[in-house]
């Protein structure tokens, strides 16, 4: 397939010039030319990067919101003034596609020198060698991670490399309708309730009020994990499963006996509430009292209810959760401006006008002292009430796992399905379970 | 692409025109103006070449290998048939897939031709206004896949939803519809069924060609409406029908956007909406295995050809040329 083994325009035969062979010729011509022609861009692109007048311009694509594309410029235009040298190419849109996007321009052979990834998609990367490894650069202290929690700074860790550095943590967390359960007299949830308490207190919220207690999370993987932890399991372990058919059949019995309590929603609203976006989550559309988010969805939640949110962690013990990295910065093994590109990451997460400006949009800035700075000036109720309960949850947060290995995208799609089969009725718990086992096996096998 | 992969029956080549004349011209021209020729036609050479030529012929050398996107080509490894072995054998999803699309395409292809045909018969009439109707009932199948119509029918087929609102005046209680899996598909079924605009019109222009004199004939010998229709107009219509057929069972086959809009990209609720096309696209982009992708988008097309080829070898029962001359 490569283009070198293509005939290309041979030298013309020069005994006759007969029609036939013109016309041969201007075919071989035109697919010399098709054959070529991407070379021709390909040595365009070589001539742009080596355009070496001191100056570097890094190309840098990220996900998300308006909002977020107006910090993320502003702090890259604060970098341009202090480095005047280094010039961006932003690239930015929603996360629909946005991973669609990134693999195709690495396929082309054009990713950005700098991008952001999440834990999904981290290890998938790292195993096939996109991603820089930013050890060396964390152990020659242009990359300061000194003030890092350090089980953030793990999450970043796949096979040894430091893949990605966390743009921000964030953990799990619980949100409940305050003025719900206050208007009926109910009591709220706590941190560190026991499953079965939660359901029961859930079956209770129904029956009061009419709503369902509770959104069964049995087909989201970010409880599951949770859940698991605290059963002494974990996701992963190595590039194996951490946990049998035994584990997930318990886990979906759990939601079984709560839907059966009318603890939970109805199927279909379940299902509606896993598929949609953040904005339509079943507390904010009072579908359900509660919903099982991350805690710094917190402000994007409240701006779509005009009822007041608690948040808390999940249920059972909470050092089941743990400091997740809500995305990351990684570069592009092969770029060009690697250097420039860390240098980029670090002014991200170190720099303290940098920092300030771009808040707690990435989750809470990585850096601790600065995380201080930012939770003391902020003005938004709910982001305070985030960044406070994640400060209280963070002295109990346990090690945080390894990150998903390869084909995980695949297992929580699978866990998705096998948890609707099962709360749809499809399936018994068991037969759920001994589907995904099995799925899950298939899908990191391969 | 599809499309230029169907002939249109109804331009078909009555075969009176002379051979060896044809040769002669085409042998005359080829010395002044062959070359400008291929001058004129290079934009679209190059497009071919390009843009679908090229791309396939990576694509079938891909599905024998483990691409996976992000790995370089220089370092891909060949795999042989595996991505097709483990299709056929040991993926569930690709069978259920396969049934999903197959599923789909029985049932809406033929009650939409049959919308499609019913409308073009009411709309044949010249009655006033009628204009204005034919505008209306085109205008779903001008929007065609298109993400807004598809969350359009999402929240109007929601337990909320308008569609159930008009149930609820009935007293009838509606459905979750798009979030239930025993209707997902079946509301998906229904979108394609009411974008029927598009045969409609080419049902029209044909039953404007079925010559009145036939009718009079039909009516002289004694034959009601219902005769007329399956003895003349039904024969007289029938290239317009197969054209119709083939295009809409492939349109059909390579339905994506509404299903993927409707559940998110995952097929889902329970994999009920897992079009192949979206397993597919879940195979190469979310997964990773560019190359399994590959293999699956070959065996689409052999597929698709296929049928098409079946369709082409029964139509010499049915379809009935008006010229006469080949049949």
């Amino acid at each position: 397939m490569h283009p070198a083994t293509h005939p290309t325009a041979s030298a013309p035969d020069g005994r006759t010039y007969r029609t036939p062979l013109l016309r041969r010729r201007l075919l071989r011509g035109l697919l010399a030319a098709v054959v070529a022609l991407p070379l021709v861009g390909a040595a365009a692109a070589c001539g742009d990067d080596a355009a070496s007048d001191g100056k570097t311009k890094i190309s840098i694509f990220w996900w998300g919101g308006e909002a977020r594309a107006q910090l993320t410029e502003q702090a890259l235009d604060l970098y341009t003034q202090k480095n005047p040298d280094v010039t961006f190419e932003k690239t930015w849109q929603a996360n629909q596609g946005y991973f669609d996007k990134l693999a195709t321009l690495t396929a082309g052979g054009n990713p950005p020198d700098l991008f952001q990834i999440d834990d999904n998609f981290l290890a998938e990367y790292a195993a096939r060698n996109t991603t820089l490894d930013l050890k060396p650069y964390q152990d020659a202290g242009d990359l300061d991670t000194t003030k890092f929690p350090p089980s953030l700074l793990q999450y970043g860790v796949v096979d040894g490399k430091l893949a990605g550095l966390a743009a921000g943590e964030n953990t799990q967390g619980l949100v409940y309708n305050k003025t719900l359960l206050d208007k009926n007299g109910l009591p709220e949830p706590t941190t560190g309730m026991s499953w079965e308490e939660h359901i029961a207190w859930a079956e209770q919220v129904s029956k009061k009020t009419g709503v369902p207690g509770t959104q069964d999370p049995s087909a989201d993987y970010k409880a599951f994990w949770v859940w698991l932890r605290q059963q002494g399991k974990d996701l992963y372990t190595g590039s194996e499963l951490g946990f049998t058919a035994e584990d997930v059949t318990r886990w979906f019995e759990l939601w079984k006996g709560a839907r059966d309590r009318g603890a939970t929603p109805t199927p279909d609203v379940i299902h509606e509430g896993n598929a949609t976006d953040i904005t339509k989550q079943l507390v904010v559309t009072g579908k359900s009292a509660t919903s099982w988010v991350w805690v710094n969805q917190m402000p994007e939640l409240k701006k779509n209810t005009a009822d007041e949110l608690g948040v808390i962690a999940y249920p059972g013990d909470p050092s089941g959760q743990w400091a997740r990295a809500s995305m990351y910065w990684s570069v592009f093994r092969g770029s060009k401006n690697a250097d420039a590109a860390v240098d980029v990451i670090n002014f991200l997460a170190n720099d303290p006008e940098a920092v300030k400006l771009l808040g707690t949009d990435r989750g809470l800035p990585s850096n601790l002292d600065l995380r201080r700075v930012v939770s003391d000036d902020t003005t938004d109720e709910a982001m305070k009430q985030s960044i406070a309960v994640e400060t209280e949850l963070a002295e109990t947060f346990g090690e945080s796992p390894q990150v998903p290995i390869k084909g995980h995208s695949k297992v929580r799609a699978e866990l998705t399905k096998a948890g609707e089969n099962a709360q749809y009725g499809r399936a018994t718990p068991a037969e759920a379970a001994a589907q995904f086992v099995a799925a899950c096996k298939a899908a990191i096998a391969s | 692409m599809a499309l230029t992969t169907a002939p249109d029956p109804t331009r078909r080549d009555t075969g009176s025109v002379r051979p060896d004349a044809t040769r002669r011209g085409t042998g005359r021209i080829r010395h002044g103006e062959g070359l400008a020729g291929y001058v004129f036609l290079s934009p679209w050479l190059i497009g071919l070449m390009g843009v679908t030529a090229l791309p396939m012929l990576l694509s079938l050398y891909l599905s024998f290998t483990n691409y996976d996107i992000l790995t370089p080509f220089s370092e891909v490894e060949w795999v042989g048939l595996a991505n097709y072995e483990r299709m056929f054998t040991s993926d569930p999803s690709w069978w259920h897939s396969v049934r999903v699309t197959l599923s789909f395409a029985l049932i809406a292809v033929p009650l939409k031709l049959a919308a499609a045909l019913g409308v073009a018969l009411l709309l044949n009439r010249a009655w006033r206004g009628v204009g204005l109707f034919r505008g209306l009932f085109y205008l779903p199948s001008l929007l065609g896949g298109s993400v807004a119509l598809a969350i359009v029918w999402v929240n109007m087929f929601n337990r909320e939803g308008a569609f159930n609102s008009f149930l609820a005046v009935f007293g009838i209680q509606g459905r979750p519809w798009v979030n239930d899996p025993d209707w997902a598909l079946e509301t998906l079924m229904v979108l394609a069924i009411w974008q029927f605009g598009a045969p409609m019109v080419i049902f029209l222009a044909g039953l404007k060609q079925v010559p009145t004199e036939l009718y009079e004939a039909a009516s002289v010998d004694g034959a009601g409406r219902f005769r007329q229709f399956v003895n003349v107009t039904l024969p007289m219509l029938s290239p317009v029908i197969f054209f119709n057929l083939v295009l809409e069972t492939i349109n059909g086959f390579q339905g994506f956007t509404a299903a993927f809009v409707l559940s998110n990209g995952t097929g889902g609720p329970v994999d009920s909406t897992l079009m192949y096309t979206l397993n597919l696209y879940i195979a190469g982009f979310t997964d990773l295995e560019m190359g399994y992708a590959s293999a699956m988008a070959w065996v689409f097309l052999v597929a698709i050809a296929v049928i098409t080829a079946v369709f082409f070898g029964t139509g010499r029962f049915w379809v009935h040329y008006s010229d006469g001359e080949d049949r």
